[in-house]
C-alpha cells in the first residue's frame, strides 16, 4: 500500500500550493513515483505542477453512463471503465496524476463509483506515494477513492477562523469513519509568531499544530507567470519549510 | 514450468509507469489493435506452438506504440463456441500475472505495456508472453487440452485479423441479445445499492438489467467471477414456479437471504405480484394508472411532472427503499426492449404513457401497431387529456385486450 497524504482546507488557504510542494520535496529526495490526485474540483493541481490536464474521472464516468445504451452487449462494462479511467492518467516523471474533476450528475453512480473504486485500490499498489488535494467536503476520501490515509494534513490561513474550519473538517473525518492515523494543522502564511488567539483557538479545536509556513512572494509571482509551483527554488522559504514539516512526517 | 521472469497473481494491477516502459502494444495512441480466442479442432492446433506473424519486441524501437493482434486457439474434447468470450477475458487476466507486463482492455481496445525491468530479465521476446499464457491456459483450464498463440504485428496481416475479430465480436453480440432466461442456468444478484436499501437486491438476468441500466447478466457474471465476496453474486435458478409472473425458487431463496427477510417471494416480470424491490437510483419507473387500468414509464432525466402529477422525485422518493410495492417498478430503461418486459401483466401493450426520449429511444423494440397509441407529454399533461386520447386511438387498455 502507498504512504498516502492528503491535504485538506477551506480554499485560498494555500492547500493546492501545500500539496505541489509536498510532490516536488517526494521527487526530489527519492526514487519512487508518487501519485498526485486533485479531488477538487475548484483548484487545479495538474496546472501547478506543469500538467496539462484535459481530462478527469468525472467527465469519464459521466461519459461513460451516457454510452452505456450504446455499448455492444457483449462488451463487459468493468474492463471498459477501467481501460476509460486509466486513459486519465497523466504520466510525468516519477509523478502520474489524477484529476477527479467535476461532481456527478444525476442518475446512478453506484457502479461506475464501485468500478472506480476497484480502479484506485489497484492502481494505489503501483505507487509508494500518494497526494491527495481534497476539497473541503473530503467527499472522494469517503466514496472514492480510499478510506486509510497515513497523514491527514488541515491547511489554514493565520486566522482563527481559519483554525475553526480545520477544527470543523477534523471532526468530518470522524463522521465519514476514516482511519487516519495522524492528522496535524498547517498554517500558511504566518507571521514570524503566531498570535495568542490563534494559538488558544488551535487547543480549543484539539489540533496539533506541526508546522508553519511563511508568506513567500514568489509563490505568487509564479502563479501569476504560470510557472509550475513545482519549479521553486530550494532556498525558497515556503519550500524550506516544506522539507521540515516532511522530515517530522516520515 | 520456468520463465524469464515470476508469473503469480500477486502481480496483477500492476502499473508499468511511462518512466519504467521499455515498449507498448495497443492503447490510446495506436489505431489497429484486437484480441480473439477460436476454438479448434483437435487436429486443427499445435500444441504450445507460439507464432509472431510481423515485427518482434527486438525489431521494434523502445519507448514506441505499436499496433497488435493476439489470437489465441484452444482446442479439447469438452470446449463449445460460446465459451470463447470466457477464455478471451482468461487473456486479460492471465498477462497481467506476468510480471512486469500490463494489460488493460479487451477486444479491439487492448492497451498492452512491457516494463524495461521485465526486459532486463530476459522478457524480450512476444514469444515469452505467448508461452506464459500457453502454460497458464492449459494448467488453470483442465477443459483446455491444446492451445496455439499468434500476435501479429504485420500491418496487412493486422488488418485482415481485425476485420476477422469485428465479424465474431458482432456474431457474438447478436447471440447475446437473442440470450433467454430458458437458455442459462444462473441469474445474477446485485447489492451494491444495500449502501442506502439495505434490503434490496437486484436479480440480473438475460431479459431484466439491472435498475441503474448498467449491470447486464454478462456484467453480472464477470463481476461475480472476480471478486466471490463481492456485491455481485451468482443466483442458481431453482425451479420455476410460476411461468407468468415468471417466479423461481432459486431467486426467492437468495432473496430471502439477501434482503434479510423483507422479501421471500420475488415476481421477475410483474408490476402487481410480489414485484421486485427497487433501490433509489434506478434509471426509470413503471408505475400504474388506476383511471385507465394501465402503465406510465416515468425517467429520471424528465424534467417536470408526470401525467399523474407529480414528478420523478416525488415517486422515486416512495418506491426507493428496498420494499415491495404493488403498482410501482424501478427499471432499466433497457429492460422495455425485453421480451419479458412485465409480461404478467401484457408487457408493451399495457404502457399508456411515456416520456418522448424513451419512446424514440426503444422504438425499435415497440410493436408498430401500438407505437403511436402510447401517448407522451406532448399528448397529454393530466388524466382527463390522457383519457381521452387513449379513447382516440382505441388504445388496448380501453377495451381490455392487451393480454
Amino acid at each position: 500500500m502507498s504512504y498516502t497524504i492528503a491535504v485538506a482546507g477551506k480554499g485560498g488557504t494555500g492547500k493546492t500550493t501545500v500539496s505541489a510542494l509536498l510532490i516536488q520535496y517526494l521527487k526530489n529526495r527519492s526514487a519512487a513515483p508518487i501519485l498526485a490526485i486533485d479531488a477538487d474540483p475548484t483548484a487545479n493541481l495538474g496546472e501547478v505542477i506543469g500538467l496539462t490536464v484535459d481530462s478527469s474521472i468525472g467527465a469519464t464516468l459521466e461519459k461513460f453512463r451516457e454510452e452505456l445504451p450504446r455499448l455492444p452487449p457483449g462488451v463487459i462494462k468493468n474492463d471498459y471503465l477501467q481501460a476509460r479511467l486509466n486513459e486519465v492518467l497523466i504520466e510525468d516523471e516519477k509523478v502520474d496524476l489524477i484529476t477527479m474533476g467535476r461532481k456527478e450528475g444525476a442518475g446512478c453512480y453506484c457502479y461506475p463509483n464501485q468500478i472506480l473504486r476497484e480502479y484506485m485500490t489497484l492502481l494505489a499498489k503501483s505507487y509508494p506515494y500518494m497526494i491527495i488535494d481534497n476539497e473541503a467536503g473530503m467527499e472522494h476520501l469517503s466514496r472514492k477513492t480510499t478510506q486509510k490515509l497515513d497523514v491527514l494534513l488541515l491547511v489554514s490561513d493565520a486566522t482563527t477562523r481559519g483554525v475553526r474550519t480545520a477544527g470543523g473538517l477534523k471532526a468530518l473525518t470522524v463522521e465519514l469513519n476514516l482511519e487516519i492515523k495522524r492528522i496535524y494543522l498547517v498554517i500558511c502564511r504566518a507571521p514570524k509568531e503566531l498570535n495568542a488567539r490563534i494559538i488558544e483557538e488551535i487547543e480549543k479545536q484539539g489540533l496539533e499544530l506541526i508546522q508553519t509556513i511563511p508568506e513567500d512572494y514568489r509563490i505568487l509571482d509564479y502563479i501569476i507567470e504560470g510557472i509550475p509551483l513545482t519549479n521553486l527554488p530550494g532556498d525558497s522559504p515556503a519550500v524550506i519549510a516544506i522539507s521540515d514539516l516532511m522530515e517530522k512526517i516520515l | 514450468m520456468e520463465f524469464k521472469v515470476e508469473i503469480g497473481p500477486q502481480f496483477e494491477g500492476e502499473r508499468v509507469r511511462k518512466d519504467d516502459l521499455y515498449i507498448e502494444f495497443g492503447g490510446p495512441k495506436v489505431r489497429s489493435k484486437g484480441e480473439l480466442v477460436t476454438v479448434r479442432e483437435m487436429d486443427e492446433i499445435e500444441h504450445d506452438k507460439i507464432t509472431i506473424l510481423g515485427p518482434d519486441i527486438p525489431d521494434l524501437e523502445e519507448g514506441g506504440s505499436y499496433q497488435i493482434g493476439t489470437l489465441v486457439e484452444v482446442a479439447g474434447a469438452e470446449l463449445d463456441k460460446d465459451m470463447e468470450p470466457v477464455f478471451e477475458r482468461k487473456i486479460h487476466i492471465y498477462s497481467n500475472y506476468i510480471e512486469g507486463f500490463m494489460h488493460l482492455g479487451q477486444r479491439n481496445d487492448i492497451w498492452m505495456r512491457v516494463s524495461k525491468d521485465a526486459v532486463k530479465k530476459g522478457l524480450t521476446t512476444l514469444k515469452e508472453v505467448g508461452k506464459v499464457l500457453s502454460y497458464l491456459y492449459t494448467s488453470e483450464l483442465p477443459i483446455i487440452e491444446k492451445v496455439a498463440i499468434t500476435y501479429i504485428t504485420d500491418p496487412q496481416k493486422l488488418e485482415e485479423f481485425i476485420s476477422t475479430c469485428l465479424a465474431v465480436y458482432k456474431e457474438r453480440d447478436e447471440r447475446v441479445r437473442g440470450m433467454t432466461e430458458e437458455s442459462v442456468d444462473e441469474f445474477y444478484g446485485c447489492t451494491l445499492c444495500q449502501s442506502f436499501a439495505p434490503t434490496h437486491v437486484c436479480i440480473i438476468t438475460p431479459e431484466r438489467i439491472g435498475l441503474c441500466g448498467a449491470i447486464s447478466w454478462f456484467d453480472g457474471r464477470a463481476a461475480s467471477r472476480i471478486d466471490p465476496l463481492g456485491p455481485f453474486f451468482p443466483v442458481e435458478k431453482g425451479e420455476l414456479l410460476d411461468e407468468n409472473l415468471v417466479v423461481y425458487s432459486g431467486v426467492n431463496d437468495v432473496v430471502d437471504e439477501r434482503s434479510m427477510g423483507e422479501s421471500s417471494v420475488y415476481s421477475l416480470h410483474s408490476i402487481f405480484e410480489n414485484p421486485h424491490t427497487s433501490c433509489g437510483c434506478f434509471e426509470g419507473i413503471a408505475f400504474y394508472i388506476p383511471e385507465v387500468d394501465g402503465i406510465g414509464i416515468l425517467s429520471r432525466n424528465f424534467n417536470g411532472e408526470s401525467v399523474i402529477g407529480v414528478p420523478f422525485s416525488t415517486m422515486a422518493g416512495e418506491l426507493s427503499g428496498g420494499k415491495q410495492i404493488e403498482g410501482y417498478l424501478g427499471i432499466g430503461i433497457e429492460y422495455l426492449r425485453s421480451p419479458k418486459f412485465l409480461q404478467a401483466e401484457g408487457g408493451l401493450r399495457r404502457i399508456v404513457w411515456m416520456p418522448r426520449e424513451i419512446k424514440e429511444r426503444v422504438k425499435d423494440d415497440i410493436p408498430e401497431d401500438i407505437f403511436d397509441k402510447i401517448a407522451t407529454e406532448e399528448d397529454a399533461k393530466d388524466i382527463d387529456a390522457l383519457i381521452e386520447f387513449l379513447n382516440r386511438v382505441e388504445h388496448p387498455v380501453m377495451s381490455g385486450e392487451f393480454a
